[in-house]
């Protein structure tokens, strides 16, 4: 996605009522993490399952949080996200890095990029992918259901090779 | 001094603050000797009870936020006490109940009998404190009462057969009526 479209996601989310950005970096979203840092708003973590953590923790205190991550971090939060975020019922938004959606990626990124839809499912964890089209009204879906107090996904797909 | 007595003594003695508690056995004890609104018991997730607390202490730095953690759990987010070292929050006391065993499953060990936790968090500039005695415990809880954080109390606590019952309370339930103390009390 363009520079100047993640960072309008950005402003998009944090002028409509998302104060924390708790994450691990990824590649797909540096565009998004560097405005993020701009403004002050980042809070780099060790693991996405810390992040998650301390999402919960903000988002209780009546804080909305957004954690980000790559798919791969993803994978490693399935059972944090079933047993602390859908178990307490505790909002926040995922912002997740789809590495393995091109075919010739990396090929670490290939099997889990794969069963990255599959994931989604099996957690029945709502999402949608982000484009430089739908990404305003993506951005109001997720910020509706935070508000009725149900987590939810947007997803950035990895679309070039480095 | 075993768990549920080490657990017991901390909740009463600090009085009504904010607890979250790591999942197994002692939110369990917690539960059985001083429940209370103000009080998070974590059901799954473990290791992450420090995160959690990190969380809320940050966003509501008028409040005391109290971790009551085991060795199994801190030493599975060992990252945790980077992050919380690096943000600094003045209002987070870690407490871990140290018995070098994941006492929850079965009683199967864990390295803090090599790795003392209480000297990583010294290294990464926690005030680091360590009982293992009750009296030491006591004294510990009273000099800390006013003291700015981080602050990481290492209690040292023998293995027990005594456990408590288990949470009754559904993780929802547990959610708000805790979300309603933080409300309620600013």
């Amino acid at each position: 996605m363009k520079e100047l479209t993640q960072k309008q996601i950005f402003d998009y989310l944090f002028n409509n009522g998302i104060e924390n950005f708790v994450g691990v970096p990824d590649s797909t979203m540096k565009y998004f993490i560097e405005r993020g840092f701009k403004k002050n708003k980042i809070l780099i973590t060790t693991k996405e399952e810390e992040s998650i953590g301390i999402a919960a923790g903000m988002s209780m205190s009546a804080s909305n949080s957004l954690v980000f991550m790559q798919n791969a971090g993803f994978a490693n939060s399935l059972s944090t996200i079933t047993s602390l975020v859908q178990l307490y019922k505790i909002p926040m938004i995922f912002l997740i890095g789809w590495r393995g959606f091109l075919k010739n990626d990396a090929p670490e990124h290939t099997k889990i990029g794969k069963i990255q839809p599959k994931l989604l499912q099996a957690l029945s964890l709502q999402s949608k992918i982000l484009n430089e089209k739908n990404w305003r009204t993506s951005c109001d879906w997720a910020l509706g259901l935070i508000k009725k107090g149900k987590p939810c996904a947007l997803i950035l797909i990895r679309d070039f090779i480095d | 001094m075993i768990r549920k007595e080490a657990v017991s003594i901390v909740a009463k003695k600090i009085g009504k603050q904010y607890i979250i508690s790591a999942n197994g056995f002692i939110s369990r004890d917690l539960f059985d000797t001083c429940d209370r609104n103000s009080n998070f018991y974590m059901i799954g997730s473990m290791g992450l009870s420090s995160s959690i607390g990190l969380g809320l202490a940050l966003k509501n730095p008028k409040k005391r936020f109290f971790i009551f953690d085991g060795d199994g759990n801190i030493l599975m987010n060992l990252g945790s006490l980077v992050t919380t070292a690096a943000t600094k929050p003045k209002n987070l006391i870690h407490v871990v109940f140290d018995n070098s065993s994941h006492e929850s499953t079965g009683g199967q060990p864990t390295i803090s009998k090599k790795i003392h936790i209480d000297s990583l968090a010294k290294t990464l500039k926690y005030k680091t404190y360590k009982a293992t005695t009750k009296v030491e415990l006591v004294k510990i809880l009273d000099k800390i009462k006013k003291m700015k954080g981080p602050i990481l109390i290492l209690i040292k606590i023998s293995k027990s057969k005594t456990t408590s019952k288990r949470i009754d309370i559904n993780a929802v339930k547990i959610k708000q009526r805790f979300m309603k103390s933080l409300k309620n009390n600013t």
